[in-house]
């Protein structure tokens, strides 16, 4: 494996945005082209880094390092763990079918819509490998420019007050974090003799919190900013209220990147920074969590029963099915933690399919009212069928990718607390309910008179549109059959941050000094 | 006087004979602005580069009330950035508006040898004459637009408002004078060193002049609640003076700031911390807020300003809290804080060369669309700005930042509040963003063609402020020579 893979899996989304900058702007098709291309480039190095990973080698792989700020101790520093790795691959399937998704949609402003795109890949990638924690911080608030722009230009007619919902959320969240990034690498400085070397290096940050701990302060301040950007960006009750808003006024590929990759920027962020750094606040602070990711689940699925609109109850299935990540995440159990992980991959891949699909139905109809439709299943059978296959997957249909993840994270609660286990599982029932119900609604009956009058637009899927989602289905069957593709992948991540969280104990709250 | 002496402030000579200069070729050229633009920027070319040429052998003259060190050299440059790229961005406006421009010019290089001034005085009464010599220029460039009746309102207020904290300062001057019997900064130094360690107590009288002098500073720096004058004086304004008036006397005061309150009464910081903290508190967060409400573009980044003045003072609480950092972080988002205000000020200037055109909001509106290179650099400073990376205002915004948490106790919350309101901040920032990208124009609007000059200096704050936050190690080592040279 030559050096540099992980650069150049970050830096080419950035030089095809920078080819299209100096493309003519009456050629739209030209910047269509260019971004797929780039996109695709991306896709197969992040394939060739995925050949290329050994699953048994321990630690990162495919480190680089260049000092940056050395005044600081600040460096360029990429790798890959398992995690990573899985999570870039993602990404870039997801970027590339979300750019061939735009192809028809998006005819406005074609150029600039590209180059945003490409700078949030170069963003997203760039999070899930950074090493270095202000480089972290730095790709994280990259991402948040372009889908500023993404939901405020192209979106839908109320985008200006999502857009900004979007970015004040985040940013509230995210500011925390550099302060607490801060203080982290000033403590690791002030423990080493006032050497910033190192400081923000984030396996140094990490061998120091395993063996000599942040100061419990420290740990309880900083766990709680990370906390904070982390859960807005899941979204975690009770700071998801901008993801239904962001979600319905974004543009169909948007909100594929929205649900596939950034809600799972924050999962990461957990797995990656918050445990192993600050594992005692981590345990502190976990009940809390638990707490708030079973509502979270509950809620999610009870409020996307109720919606009226299909993107909206698609956007509450997110927070429900996100829940399943957070609690398998703080209830520190191996199935638990493996559960979380396959989870993030598998809603990426399903929810992303179903909002391809609800952009599907609106741009036939421009409505996505699920009250005005029914008896779809007639006029667009394919449609029909490719929508049911992941509706049941969402559901957790055995067989299938959303199942796996899931059943871990209900085993690992239930080793945990079998009430825990056992209001998780009930929402599993509601899950399928309000999928269930709704698709029903849409598919089957008569068809509506809304549909009658749209008569002869309302064609079936087109093969471009086909073309995206059967990627999408594939891997959902694969994974769904074989999961242990994936797991076998993370192991060392997984192995890694449950040993550091071995050793910690929770803080007492009330005698901390 | 020595000849070594008139060698160490040639810098200053050179930029009184260049302002001096631009008025005669402007005698001889009467009405062409190509001739006195030419020799100003030319001018202050050489003023930069003898600047950094005295800047390499650090030393004293007349006796000690003039010292070249790294911030001197520092703070120059910087005061010779502004005013070079004030002057390529003023003729735009100016000349459709029937405003001369080599009279411009020359008063802006007089205010430039002020701010020189001030960042090499040691001694508390060339400060205060520096001081002057720096903003008296200012008022003349306020009330510029004299046939416009906000233009003169602004500059009314603001004259009235400076003479008076001007007084307010010298007043404050005279009890430290007379209580330490020297007006050298490094003799009040050493007198106020004794009462820090323990040797003499801080008399009531020297604590009323310190009083006064913080609050003349206050007033000069656009802390809240010394601040009211910046948002008339900022709105009436011709543009690009605007855009000087935010940046080049706010740097000189936070110069004096150095000079004065670290060099001199450094020893005392302990006592001033607290109040320090209290003003970058209110300052930032009071900015913020009104900002937040704010329907024009220029009032906006008016208040905006005041809400920069508080990050400012956040590197100087720190500084203040025994972090020497906090003074590096000052310099460094003094410098980015320089380069992103103006690049926005300057877009809003060229947006205006059509006279009557105003600054609101919706002038803004489709901007993206009708000038995209304009929207975009627009949006790169006002991402700056907020402090999103990679920019400058982000770096130097985790700068002062960095240097709060190390300092931490209090200023960790500090830090917190600056956070919180930088996050307030991105809303009213993103507002125009939305207006340039997001929004119809309410009424067709012209593309309008731009200067070479005012796309140089475009160019030029658009690329430093995007260095500045990518490769900042440069910058970084300067200003920390820079704060070495204060002492710690």
């Amino acid at each position: 494996m030559p050096g540099g893979i992980l650069t150049l899996i970050t830096f080419v989304p950035l030089v095809g945005a920078i080819v299209i900058a100096f493309l003519p702007r009456e050629r739209p098709d030209l910047a269509r082209f260019t971004a797929l291309a780039a996109a695709l480039l991306t896709w197969v190095f992040s394939l060739y880094m995925l050949i290329g990973f050994l699953p048994t080698h321990p630690g990162f792989q495919f480190v680089e390092v260049a000092d940056w700020i050395p005044a600081f101790g600040i460096q360029y520093k990429l790798g890959a763990d398992g995690l990573s790795v899985v999570l870039v691959v993602l990404t870039t399937t997801l970027t590339w079918i979300s750019i061939l998704a735009s192809f028809g949609p998006i005819r406005e402003r074609v150029k600039e819509y590209m180059i945003s795109f490409l700078i949030l890949e170069v963003g997203m990638v760039g999070v899930f490998l950074a090493l270095d924690l202000f480089l972290f911080y730095i790709f994280w608030e990259v991402v948040l420019v372009p889908m500023y722009l993404i939901i405020g230009i192209w979106g839908g007619p109320n985008r200006i007050y999502a857009t900004i919902k979007f970015v004040l959320y985040t940013l509230v969240g995210s500011l925390l974090m550099l302060v607490a990034i801060l203080a982290t690498g000033f403590a690791f400085q002030d423990a080493h003799g006032g050497q910033w070397a190192g400081a923000f290096d984030f396996e140094q940050l990490r061998a120091f919190a395993g063996t000599t701990g942040f100061a419990n302060g420290l740990q309880l301040g900083a766990f709680l900013a990370f906390f904070l950007a982390f859960a807005i960006k899941i979204p975690m009750f009770p700071f998801h209220t901008w993801l239904p808003d962001a979600h319905v006024e974004a543009p169909t590929a948007g909100s594929v990147i929205l649900a596939g990759i950034l809600l799972k920027l924050g999962g990461y962020g957990f797995i990656r920074f918050a445990l192993p750094l600050f594992p005692d606040a981590a345990k502190t602070y976990a009940p809390v969590i638990i707490v708030l990711s079973l509502i979270a689940l509950i809620y999610g699925a009870i409020v996307a029963l109720v919606q009226p609109d299909l993107k909206k109850l698609v956007a509450y299935s997110s927070v429900s099915h996100m829940g399943f990540v957070t609690l398998g995440i703080f209830i520190f159990q191996q199935q638990g933690l493996y559960g979380a992980i396959l989870q993030m991959v598998n809603h990426g891949l399903i929810t992303g399919a179903l909002f391809l699909l609800v952009g599907v139905i609106y741009e036939r109809t421009h409505d996505r009212t699920i009250a005005k439709m029914s008896g779809l299943s007639g006029r667009t059978p394919v449609y029909a069928a490719t929508f049911g296959f992941f509706m049941l997957a969402s559901v957790g249909l055995p067989g299938l990718s959303g199942f796996v993840g899931e059943f871990l994270v209900l085993v690992g609660s239930f080793a945990y607390a079998p009430a825990v286990a056992g209001l998780a599982t009930l929402t599993m029932i509601f899950t399928a309910g309000y999928l269930l119900w709704m698709y029903q609604r849409l598919f089957f009956g008569e068809v509506s008179a809304f549909l009658h009058e749209i008569g002869s637009h309302l064609t079936d899927m087109r093969p471009v549109e086909t073309l995206t989602l059967v990627p999408l289905a594939t891997l959902v069957v694969v994974f769904g059959l074989f999961p242990g593709l994936v797991l076998h992948l993370v192991e060392g991540t997984v192995t890694s941050v449950l040993n550091g969280l071995g050793r910690a104990t929770a803080i007492n709250l009330l005698f901390w000094q | 006087m020595s000849g070594q002496d008139l060698l160490t402030i040639s810098p200053l000579i050179a930029a009184i004979l260049v302002a001096v200069a631009v008025l005669i070729v402007d005698l001889v050229a009467p009405g062409r602005r190509e001739p006195a633009l030419a020799t100003a920027l030319l001018g202050l070319g050489i003023v930069a580069i003898l600047t950094a040429v005295a800047g390499r052998t650090p030393g004293q003259a007349f006796g000690g009330s003039y010292t070249v060190d790294a911030l001197t050299t520092f703070l120059d440059l910087l005061f010779i950035s502004i005013v070079a790229l004030t002057i390529a961005f003023a003729p735009d406006y100016l000349e459709p508006r029937d405003l001369p421009i080599a009279e411009f010019a020359a008063v802006l290089i007089f205010a430039l040898t002020g701010a020189m001034l001030i960042a090499a005085s040691t001694d508390l009464l060339v400060l205060f004459l520096a001081l002057e010599l720096m903003v008296l220029p200012g008022y003349l460039l306020a009330a510029y637009a004299k046939r416009d009746s906000l233009s003169t309102e602004g500059a009314i207020k603001y004259f009235l408002l400076g003479s008076f904290s001007s007084a307010i300062f010298l007043f404050g001057l005279a009890y430290v004078w007379g209580l330490t019997g020297s007006t050298r900064v490094a003799d009040v130094a050493a007198e106020l060193g004794k009462i820090a360690s323990g040797g003499a107590a801080l008399s009531p009288g020297l604590a009323l002049g310190l009083a006064f002098m913080t609050t003349g500073v206050a007033f000069k720096i656009a802390a809240v609640p010394f601040h009211y004058w910046t948002p008339d004086a900022y709105q009436g304004s011709p543009t690009p003076v605007t855009g000087y008036l935010s940046v080049g006397p706010k740097v000189g005061a936070f110069a004096l700031i150095l000079r004065l309150f670290v060099g001199a009464l450094g020893s005392l910081r302990g006592d001033w911390l607290d109040v320090v903290i209290v003003l970058a508190a209110l300052t930032m967060t009071l900015g913020n807020l009104v900002a937040l409400t704010q329907n024009n573009v220029k009032r906006m980044l008016a208040y905006s300003s005041i809400a920069h003045t508080g990050y400012m003072l956040v590197g100087l609480a720190a500084y203040a809290g025994g972090r020497q950092e906090g003074l590096q972080g000052l310099l460094y988002y003094g410098a980015a804080y320089t380069f992103m205000n103006l690049g926005a000020f300057a877009v809003v200037a060229a947006l205006q060369r059509r006279p009557g055109v105003t600054s609101s909001l919706d002038t803004f509106a489709g901007l993206g669309r009708r000038e995209p290179l304009l929207g975009i650099l627009m949006t790169l400073f006002l991402l700056s700005l907020t402090g999103i990376p990679p920019t400058a205002g982000f770096f130097g915004k985790a700068y002062v930042i960095l240097a709060a948490v190390q300092a931490g106790g209090p200023l960790t919350i500090l830090a917190v509040i600056a956070m919180l309101n930088a996050a307030a901040a991105a809303f009213y920032y993103l507002r125009v963003v939305v207006y340039m990208f997001m929004r119809e124009p309410a009424t067709e609007a012209e593309s309008q063609r731009h200067g070479n000059l005012v796309w140089a200096g475009l160019w030029t704050t658009s690329v430093l402020t995007i260095l500045l936050g990518l490769i900042p190690a440069p910058l970084l080592s300067v200003v920390s020579d820079a704060a070495r040279a204060l002492g710690s």
